[in-house]
């Protein structure tokens, strides 16, 4: 019957019959709502709400503290007292007071803070529910400034884009190597990105677990992973369609180190908004020797960039320029967000990118060792690379753990 | 001592000064006069939460809503066998325990804690309690009274009603509180109040006042989230009690702090007498006293100084958390 009421309506009219079960569901959504949810009464009682805030972010200025508050549950929350340290303070709001939810605000508690000390800051909701904080050591937050700009930028700057150019560096003596040794630096990126890739799914499900359930941590995750991984997945196609080869033939030359770069940059994004953030909250004491860390940690990052054009012509200055720059520079655009936003949200998202990102290159370069390398994967030099890259990415971790 | 141990004593320190300021430009409508001593002995005593006065003190309720609990009813003369009747409803009733933080509680007649019930020692005290709660409650008063009026086995069922009647004695400050099982639960929950007996000679004339020093646990986790003195945290720090410098001030002070050992009160720039129970002459001369669940007793103050004087707990945890007030002494 509706296939000859669809083709009456001519060939588009699927679309129409497609709304069909959409308007039923508004219908019967409303008449359920409309009944007062009295099917709830019929198996027991619903539990009353927990009533606790998620306290995304305290901080510490001259003179006041600021506690950053969402509500993570469905029914409306209210701010009644504040307290620092067992002590219900003043305080005046910079936002609403009822928060629906998933909705923020900022309480500002004028507070002479000690430096260093630690606190525990508290938000009793209108239930008489206090949710608390605890800060380890109060440390002034800096708010967006020139300095703090260029500040981040530099610490980006140093712990992604300098030690990929340097990683470059070792170009010219690949060129000259043996293409077994070749084909172990490329087994060598793949362990390495390998590595990328577990490192931001752990670091991704340790701040999913931190989010309210409401934002969904895991799935954000399985987003995030699905969207690099494919979004790259399509590019790297579109590169072999438009370099004369075969459609499926594994990339290489300039195109797989940019897809390699690609797959860095997005885990130096990760790296740079965690490095940001934890400046930010003061949970990182960034001395010289966590920078200096960073930088041998991701000196391998380079070396994994340069191996994939070790082979064929030569590549331009200024295209060796860009590929650094899409492999670090991401660490920069990290730092300042994590610095002057810091959004555990945005936090899982960008790691889950990294994973997909990570794991499609692994791919490409798989594809690439198998096709090209001397003895195909199974080979000593490949092995012994793919577990060295792994091996050098855990020594080198230690440095920044 | 820990790192946090060390703070919480620093802190106030710190906070000292720009808050004796703030204290000192008097932020409340009563405005002490000039000139008086009392600001800057307050000031040092109290660093930290001497800005909490007036509309700066986060307290629920408008002026005196709780002068019925402050205020005691009149004493009467001696007169053995006069009957005093009182009748106690408990109650299931969300009440406003500090500034826009509510609390299921159970209270007699509504309030946390109950009305104030007075007799003179002698009297034959008749008390009609009704059950118009959700659970069994009782009353259980402190004194001298038959078995079967001790509130403790004859257990009120929801919607009950049953009469207590035993003469009142002995004199002093005694009080009256719910003993059903559990009974945590029960005082915790607001079932409590100040019972005065009056002594056959009576006390000399005083601005009388009656303090019940209590505390909420409103996230149920067996710590009190809340200290107050008859009820709703800062009160009398939003609204200063104010009494006259030539008459004696006398509270009656009794301490049904739920899950804490100890509760205190403590006054600022001048001294009292403090009668344990009431129930004597004797008294100890003093600017602080520490009381036990159920202990209370009786505070007598000629003030020397006029102005704005601190009281409050001498824990400084209580204090922080709503246990403070001041008295505005005026000529």
């Amino acid at each position: 019957m509706a296939s000859t009421a669809a083709g009456r309506l001519g060939p588009g009219a699927w679309r129409l019959w497609a709304l069909l079960p959409l308007l039923l569901l508004v219908g019967i959504v409303s008449l359920f709502a409309s009944s007062g949810a009295s099917l709830v009464d019929l198996v027991g009682r619903a539990p009353p709400p927990t009533d606790e805030f998620d306290i995304r972010r305290v901080e510490f200025k001259p003179g006041e503290i600021r506690i950053r508050v969402t509500n993570p549950q469905r029914p409306k929350l209210t701010i009644a007292t504040v307290m620092v340290d067992d002590a219900i303070v003043p305080f005046r709001l910079d936002g609403p007071g009822t928060l629906g939810r998933l909705r923020s605000s900022t309480i500002v508690v004028p507070f002479q803070w000690v430096e260093d000390d630690p606190y525990t800051i508290g938000v009793t909701s209108s239930s008489g529910i206090e949710t608390t904080f605890d800060v380890p050591a109060a440390v002034e937050t800096r708010g967006p400034s020139p300095r703090g700009f260029l500040g981040y930028a530099l610490i980006g700057f140093l712990v992604g884009v300098v030690p990929v150019a340097l990683g470059l560096g070792w170009l010219p003596s690949l060129r000259r190597a043996d293409a077994r040794w070749v084909a172990a630096f490329m087994a060598m990126t793949a362990g390495l990105l390998s590595f990328l890739a577990l490192d931001a799914l752990a670091e991704a499900l340790g701040l999913q677990a931190r989010l309210p359930s409401g934002f969904q941590g895991p799935g954000l995750i399985l987003l995030g992973v699905s969207a690099s991984y494919l979004g790259l997945t399509f590019v790297s196609q579109r590169f072999s369609a438009t370099g004369r080869r075969e459609r499926s033939a594994p990339l290489e030359g300039a195109a797989l180190a940019t897809l390699v770069a690609i797959g860095i940059g997005l885990h130096n994004l990760g790296e740079g908004l965690a490095i940001g953030s934890s400046i930010a909250l003061g949970e990182l004491a960034l001395g010289t020797f966590l920078i200096v860390g960073f930088m041998i940690h991701n000196i391998t990052e380079g070396l994994g960039i340069a191996a994939p054009i070790a082979r064929g012509e030569r590549i331009s200055l200024t295209r060796l320029v860009a590929l650094a720059l899409i492999a670090g520079a991401p660490a920069i655009a990290g730092a300042w967000i994590g610095g002057f936003l810091t959004s555990d949200l945005l936090g899982v998202f960008f790691f889950a990118l990294a994973v997909g990102a990570a794991m499609q290159v692994v791919v490409e370069v798989v594809r690439y060792v198998a096709r090209r390398a001397p003895g195909g994967l199974r080979s000593g030099p490949v092995i012994g690379g793919y577990l060295a890259g792994i091996a050098i990415m855990y020594a080198t971790g230690l440095l920044v753990a | 001592m820990t790192r946090r141990q060390l703070l919480v004593t620093a802190a106030p320190a710190v906070a000292a000064v720009p808050l004796a300021k703030l204290a000192l430009s008097g932020t409340s409508e009563a405005a002490p006069p000039p000139g008086h001593a009392g600001h800057a002995g307050m000031a040092m005593d109290a660093p930290g939460h001497a800005a909490m006065v007036g509309h700066e003190a986060p307290a629920p309720g408008g002026p005196h809503e709780l002068d019925g609990l402050l205020h005691p009813p009149n004493p009467l003369p001696h007169k053995p066998g006069r009957v005093r009747e009182y009748s106690l409803t408990a109650v299931d009733r969300q009440i406003e325990v500090a500034k826009g933080v509510f609390y299921s509680a159970w209270a007699y007649n509504g309030t946390v804690p109950g009305p104030v019930i007075r007799a003179t020692e002698d009297d034959l005290l008749r008390v009609t309690f009704t059950n118009g709660g959700s659970h069994p409650h009782t009353i259980h008063f402190h004194g001298i009274h038959p078995a079967n009026m001790d509130g403790v086995f004859e257990i009120v069922s929801p919607g009950e009603t049953f009469t207590y009647e035993f003469p009142a004695r002995p004199y002093g400050m005694q009080l009256y509180h719910c003993h059903s099982t559990p009974l945590k639960k029960h005082i915790a929950k607001g079932l409590y109040g100040a019972f005065i007996i009056d002594p056959p000679n009576p006390r000399p004339p005083a601005q009388e006042l009656v303090m019940v020093l209590n505390g909420f646990d409103t996230d149920g986790d067996g710590e009190n989230n809340f200290y107050a003195v008859n009820g709703p945290a800062f009160y009398y720090a939003k609204y200063p009690i104010r009494v006259r410098r030539s008459q004696t001030v006398r509270i009656y002070l009794a301490n049904l702090t739920e899950f804490d050992l100890v509760n205190s009160f403590h006054l600022h720039g001048d001294f009292f007498r403090y009668y344990p129970t009431g129930s004597s002459d004797h008294f100890e001369y003093t600017d602080t006293v520490m009381l036990c669940q159920g202990q209370r007793g009786i505070i007598e103050i000629d003030f020397t100084n006029t102005g704005r004087f601190m009281f409050h707990a001498h824990q400084s945890e209580f204090t922080e958390l709503g246990w403070m007030g001041f008295f505005e002494v005026v000529d």
